[in-house]
């Protein structure tokens, strides 16, 4: 579904990826670890060319995203949801209309279908009661999965999560990777940047240690955790578990 | 007693010889007309010339593009924030429609709209600057282009940070239209300026004068309070 081959980025001088080349297949669980500033999140940003890449090629669903401009690009990213760090929610917006607002403004769905996607979305989010509430009001958990039904709301083929539970408080992780567990569940295509390494094991089909911009290792969840071979790894599980 | 009744005979002849004789009054309400119609005219160019400015420079800084357009923009307000008003009126006025007959109000509005525009346009950059960047991310990542995320999610937000800032310029466009008599345009300043001349009584119609606009800033302080407070409804925590 997603093909990624020799994919360099930099900032400057600093190269923050390295030719890395990757598949993932539709339905795939895809969890990326390693240590701050080792190029995971970039790499997922390079997906939906939230940043631009250096060189290298990415496919999804056999178009080549890298060189899709304007229009194009616009509509390859209806069909990957982006779940945020930060949330990102619209603050000025109430969450009805946080989760309306592109489906309608693209005209694939009217007041009316939306307003109903929106209803549905908040119920399976669990927070049913809150469309009329503005951002502020929520607490990050609730905003994380508001965030989570936004996506949603533009039927995506993929989502992306860039550390969806980094600025949560720990008593409200659980309810965000619930809440992915059933998306994953269901069978969606899911790309996660995360810190969770309970997630990556319960949840992961296969899970990519990254470090210095390259992917070092990569295996299912089973053989990821109990016998991991670079040395790089291995100390960073050390480190976490 | 003789004293105070004294003050009040003196106070009530002045104030019918500088405002009622004559019906020297008119003078005021002609000129806060024109004082009125200047500023109204000049916020509507400003907010204009300012947005788009403030439009083309945050999106060149954002993105790269509109090199050209930021090129001018960068000019316009280094020329109109680099000299006095005073002078851009007496050089439009002058100068630019010296050999044609425009109406001066006109002229006005124009070169206070265009003065202003500089002071807003980089008002409104501020506040889309302020806007985190994340905001541009999560609408471009739901498919939404460049110019819808700026319209619905990036500006209404930056509008809100500025507001404040925005009334206070177009609280001193107001006051700062009081120049606009150097072209001969008799606003509200020059017709307190007018009756000083005929009856030799400065006190009467420069208080007079003073007041009316301080009475206007305070209407409009009091509106926009009106206004931060509707916008402020989604701030509740």
């Amino acid at each position: 579904m997603i093909d990624v081959s020799h994919l360099y980025k930099s900032f400057g001088e600093l190269a923050v990826l390295e030719d890395i080349s990757e598949h993932i297949n539709k339905g795939e669980k895809v969890v990326i670890i390693g240590p701050s500033g080792s190029g995971k999140s970039t790499f997922l940003r390079c997906l939906n060319l939230m940043e631009t890449p250096t060189s290298g090629t990415i496919t999804f669903d056999g178009e080549d995203i890298t060189a899709c401009h304007g229009k194009e690009l616009d509509r390859l990213r209806r069909r990957m949801g982006m779940v945020f760090q930060h949330f990102n929610l619209f603050p000025h917006l109430t969450i009805r209309k946080n989760i309306t607002l592109a489906p309608v403004k693209l005209g694939l769905m009217s007041k009316d279908e939306a307003n109903a996607t929106a209803d549905r979305l908040l119920k399976r989010v669990g927070l049913p009661d809150k469309a009329e509430s503005y951002p502020n009001m929520l607490s990050g958990g609730q905003k994380q999965r508001i965030a989570i039904a936004r996506s949603l709301a533009m039927n995506p083929e993929v989502m992306l999560f860039d550390e969806p539970t980094s600025a949560l408080d720990p008593e409200m992780v659980g309810e965000v990777l619930d809440l992915m567990k059933q998306l994953a569940d269901e069978g969606m295509t899911m790309i996660v940047v995360t810190h969770e390494m309970g997630f990556a094991r319960e949840v992961a089909s296969r899970v990519l240690f990254m470090a210095d911009g390259k992917i070092l290792e990569q295996n299912p969840p089973q053989k990821f955790f109990t016998d991991p071979k670079n040395p790089r790894l291995k100390d960073f599980l050390s480190k976490v578990i | 007693m003789e004293g105070i009744k004294g003050f009040f005979v003196e106070f009530g002849r002045k104030f019918s010889q500088n405002f009622i004789e004559k019906n020297r009054w008119q003078y005021l309400t002609d000129g806060l007309l024109n004082t009125l119609l200047i500023t109204f005219g000049a916020v509507l160019l400003g907010f204009l010339l300012g947005f788009i400015v403030a439009v083309v420079r945050s999106t060149h800084d954002k993105t790269g593009r509109m090199k050209f357009w930021n090129a001018i923009a960068q000019i316009y307000l280094t020329v109109i924030r680099g000299t006095p008003m005073m002078v851009q009126l007496l050089i439009i006025y002058y100068v630019i429609f010296g050999s044609v007959n425009i109406n001066k109000i006109l002229c006005a509005v124009l070169a206070f709209g265009i003065n202003s525009g500089a002071y807003v346009a980089e008002i409104i950059r501020a506040g889309i600057m302020a806007v985190d960047n994340g905001q541009m991310e999560a609408g471009r990542s739901l498919g939404l282009n460049y110019r819808q995320t700026m319209l619905s999610i990036i500006l209404p937000q930056a509008f809100k940070t500025v507001l404040p800032s925005l009334a206070n310029e177009f609280i001193v466009l107001l006051k700062e239209t009081s120049v606009a008599g150097y072209i001969a345009i008799q606003d509200l300043t020059k017709g307190g300026d007018i009756i000083r001349s005929q009856t030799y009584e400065a006190f009467m119609p420069l208080l007079a004068v003073a007041a009316i606009y301080l009475v206007m800033v305070m209407g409009l302080t009091k509106l926009v309070q009106l206004l931060e407070r509707r916008l402020a409804k989604n701030d509740r925590r």
